[in-house]
């Protein structure tokens, strides 16, 4: 045999050992379930940071330089809730949905 | 800090951008889970890998597709995976419990006798994939499962062309070399003890 002969019958025993295998089932739910958990996360974490603010620390925040934490919270649950609804999820978890939650905060920053 | 990045620009550019991420997901999961697959040798571990390649290519998604000049995003995604599998290594510090030499042959569908006899020539070759080096099998995998080009692969490895057609020819020839070497070795004993 040849070496290029030997080469074809080796790249064929290779695609044939290395074909492609077909994702569980399981996976898609999981890849949903995943994002679908990084958005409450980034809800739950609005949530407790809204309920702990003090008088002081409300006034605090007219201070962009204290913004991080809400915005980085914010920044997590928009794109989490994105992603949702690219692989298709239409599970409503909240009744008012995570980017409402989000623009409300924006809203009661900028007040 | 590694935090998502969030589109910029308006509804109807978030949609199209949410749009073309599905696209990606749907035409790309079984892609990046065989790759994933034949990296590390078990469901499992490819399930977690594909899961958080998903999930950094949302967050980078945006940035992925301007810099792309509408070239194929699949070199990118497999590149991800392929730094996951890398990360997914180097954090254990050691081989993988199951490596590529514990991963089964896809079955066939009509499993006949000849099928069978000829599933074990596809355990030897996966068995000596693994004696080649990273890189060279990262290759072969790109190669042979996703059906990458050259051109591909090379984005996915961060190599020029060239650089990746040599290493793709050098893989191959090793290979024969361990399987034709592997072949000979009882015929070698045998007369040995002759």
């Amino acid at each position: 045999m040849s070496e290029a002969e030997g080469h074809l019958e080796l790249e064929a025993l290779l695609a044939d050992a290395l074909r492609p295998i077909e994702p569980p089932e399981r996976l898609s739910t999981r890849v949903e379930t995943t994002l679908a958990a990084i958005t409450e996360q980034a809800a739950a974490e609005l949530e407790s940071w809204a309920d702990e603010l003090s008088g002081s620390e409300l006034e605090s925040l007219r201070d962009p330089r204290n913004w991080v934490r809400p915005v980085a919270a914010i920044a997590v649950g928009t794109a989490a809730a994105g992603a949702l609804a690219v692989v298709g999820m239409r599970r409503r978890r909240r009744p008012h949905g995570l980017v409402e939650t989000a623009g409300s905060a924006l809203r009661d920053l900028r007040r | 800090m590694n935090q998502p990045s969030i589109p910029a620009a308006g509804s109807a550019a978030r949609a199209d951008m949410d749009r073309a991420f599905e696209a990606l997901y749907r035409d790309h999961l079984r892609d990046v889970y065989s790759y994933s697959y034949y990296r590390v040798g078990n469901h499992h571990d490819a399930e977690d890998i594909t899961e958080q390649t998903f999930l950094q290519a949302y967050r980078h998604f945006e940035r992925a597709r301007r810099e792309s000049n509408g070239r194929p995003l699949r070199p990118w995604l497999i590149r991800i995976a392929h730094n996951l599998a890398a990360n997914y290594h180097r954090d254990r510090a050691r081989r993988p419990e199951a490596n590529i030499e514990a991963v089964e042959p896809p079955a066939h569908p009509h499993d006949t006798e000849q099928i069978v006899a000829g599933r074990e020539e596809l355990r030897a070759v996966i068995r000596r994939l693994d004696d080649l080096s990273n890189e060279r099998r990262d290759a072969l995998i790109m190669r042979f499962t996703l059906d990458m080009s050259n051109r591909e692969i090379a984005r996915a490895l961060g190599k020029t062309d060239g650089a990746t057609k040599v290493l793709i020819h050098r893989a191959i020839k090793q290979l024969e070399e361990l399987i034709a070497a592997e072949d000979t070795a009882p015929a070698t004993e045998e007369e040995a003890d002759e």
